[in-house]
């Protein structure tokens, strides 16, 4: 601590320079995060529509009730549940399942991880315009099916039926990120210290023990990590179902909200309405964030 | 008794091996559904379009229908403007890569290396812009941007994606492990802090600088929702805006949209084969985002 006598005035010139390193940022995110978030809150409260002249009528909450009464709304909001849960749940258990199995072997460790992954690095618009082509009637899926559940020509009409539209999406979804996910619980896995293993095999412990007392467990962190960004992503997912809709898929099954928010605005030009739905969206959002803060919090693990 | 001992040993061999073989065939298994939609793009992007909808699908292509790669880059109206898209993808993708890197390395090293008064909130609030999804905020960014007049400009695209939460958060983590001594030994013989940042810091931090710009670079060559807003012309659109519009058209058949998907898909399964350590760091570094 000999530093702080030699001089005042360098740690003043340092506070200053870390000031100026921050500014550049601080300046974005109030321009491009804080201040179209308030411009969001302020827009709903009004109605107002794109290119019009006419300056925009204050109406309170009336684009909040419009919503919470149109039938349109809450399809929007039946549609983004049922593909959050219908995606992030399988998503959870196969990442945790391929990552285990990955890791009990000796080789190809890294082979399983790059294949696992590389979905993931292709971009959603191409992952989509691929699986369009594999939910054809004649393409990979029904065929795929027809041989697992040996039903020869049978049609599952993957992209008419409204069941099977929603399905579609949620396994685009799942065979894009389950790699991601997958990458992530290796992380998890690492993290456990070999020796707890040792000294589980020395108690006479087996491998159904050892992952059922130990690395589930131990892995409770990594697990409700992974569960809230999957459910945070998948609360936003667009880019699979706008390019279902655009290649012929029925709009109603599978209508999530970020979809819902783009076309309010920019095909009905209702701004208003689509800023009340942005800001619902939001705080749906805020409270999986509170609820990963509030957990990760709670579970800090000490080997 | 060393009899039934051996019968239980063997027992439990034999066990253990149906479950590795069970392993195993899962794992490839998966691999193979994983990997098989890439493998059809690649083989159907070379076949002509009535042989990629045929059942069942013959997956080694007869010969090399190099005619679907033509149509895509040439376009269905002739005018290339597929090339002018993918320059517009690699120009905004690298342009918002270089800005990340360099504002999050900037703010990072400030939040870790520097004591100054509201230090813990000016962190807090930048990490609480993570909080706010982009979906929520876009009407309103949509609204600026044209307010401004740079919708339909490299400006418009970049803009919203100069700098973000998660890679100041990456940098910080990064720079405070950083030994502070070094740092004093530059500043006693006269190094001011730009040049303590641009020759100590950025050159020692090269694989989390990789990581950083590799993720945002892959996250904009993705993005979808942005440009659809703000982009009206055909010369601004991007990749995955072209696709969709090569999608609408009538002339499009499966085997040159296959093409079109596969070229926007090169590039960047080419990084990824040889930085691949970078990708599965960066879902790791992501990982390590708690707290």
């Amino acid at each position: 601590m000999s530093k702080r006598i030699s001089s005042y005035s360098i740690e003043r010139k340092k506070a200053r320079w870390g000031w100026i390193f921050v500014t550049p940022t601080l300046i974005f995110f109030s321009l491009f995060s804080f201040y179209p978030i308030f411009n969001a809150l302020y827009t709903s409260l009004f109605k107002k529509k794109l290119l019009s002249l006419k300056p925009p009528d204050f109406i309170g909450l009336d684009n909040y009730i419009y919503l919470l009464k149109s039938p349109d709304f809450w399809n929007s909001i039946r549609a983004t549940v049922v593909f959050t849960l219908g995606t992030f749940i399988p998503l959870l258990i196969f990442s945790l399942i391929f990552a285990i199995f990955v890791m009990s072997r000796k080789r190809f460790q890294n082979f399983f991880q790059i294949a696992y992954y590389s979905p993931a690095v292709l971009s959603s618009v191409v992952a989509a315009v691929i699986w369009l082509l594999i939910f054809d009637p004649r393409g990979l899926g029904n065929q795929w099916l027809n041989l697992i559940m040996n039903s020869p020509g049978i049609d599952h009409k993957w992209l008419a039926n409204s069941v099977m539209v929603q399905m579609s999406t949620m396994l685009v979804y799942f065979w894009k990120y389950v790699g991601y996910f997958t990458i992530i619980f290796i992380v998890g896995l690492a993290s456990i210290p070999q020796s707890i293993y040792e000294a589980a095999k020395i108690d006479g412990a087996n491998d159904w023990k050892n992952f059922w007392y130990i690395t589930l467990p131990l892995l409770k962190p990594t697990t409700i990590l992974v569960s809230i960004i999957s459910m945070l992503q998948c609360l936003r997912t667009f880019s699979t179902q706008y390019l279902f809709t655009q290649g012929g898929a029925p709009l109603g099954p599978i209508n999530v909200i970020t979809l819902n928010i783009y076309h309010t605005a920019i095909r009905d030009h209702r701004i208003g309405r689509a800023s009340a739905m942005s800001v619902i969206l939001f705080v749906i959002m805020l409270l999986f964030t509170w609820v990963q803060f509030k957990s990760s919090r709670a579970d800090e693990i000490s080997y | 008794m060393s009899y039934t001992l051996q019968r239980k040993r063997n027992k439990i061999n034999r066990q253990s091996l149906i479950i590795d073989i069970f392993i195993w065939a899962f794992l490839i298994l998966a691999a193979l559904f994983i990997l098989a939609p890439t493998i059809f793009m690649f083989t159907a992007s070379l076949m002509p379009a009535n042989d990629i909808l045929k059942m069942p699908y013959r997956w080694i292509p007869k010969g090399f229908y190099w005619q679907n790669y033509w149509q895509g880059i040439r376009g269905n109206d002739g005018s290339f403007i597929y090339i002018r898209n993918i320059l517009n993808s690699l120009i905004v993708a690298s342009a918002v890569a270089a800005t990340t890197v360099i504002f999050s390395a900037l703010a990072g090293f400030g939040l870790a290396k520097y004591y100054f008064k509201g230090r813990t909130l000016v962190f807090m609030i930048i990490m609480a812009t993570m909080m706010i999804p982009f979906e929520a905020i876009m009407i309103p960014l949509y609204l600026v941007t044209t307010k401004l007049g740079i919708q339909d400009s490299y400006a418009g695209l970049i803009a919203p994606f100069l700098v973000n939460a998660f890679g100041v958060f990456l940098m910080r983590q990064y720079f405070i492990t950083f030994p502070d001594e070094i740092l004093d030994a530059a500043r006693i013989d006269g190094a001011s802090e730009l040049m303590i940042f641009r020759t100590i810091i950025l050159p020692n931090s090269i694989p989390v600088i990789a990581t950083l710009a590799i993720l945002t670079f892959k996250a904009q060559w993705d993005n979808l929702l942005w440009p659809l807003l703000v982009v009206q012309s055909e010369e601004m659109k991007t990749i995955p805006l072209y696709i969709v519009k090569f999608m609408g058209e009538k002339h499009t058949d499966e085997g040159a949209m296959m093409a079109v998907a596969a070229i926007a898909s090169i590039p960047i399964l080419v990084v990824f084969f040889k930085l691949s350590k970078y990708f599965l760091g960066g879902a790791a570094l992501y990982s390590s985002r708690k707290g």
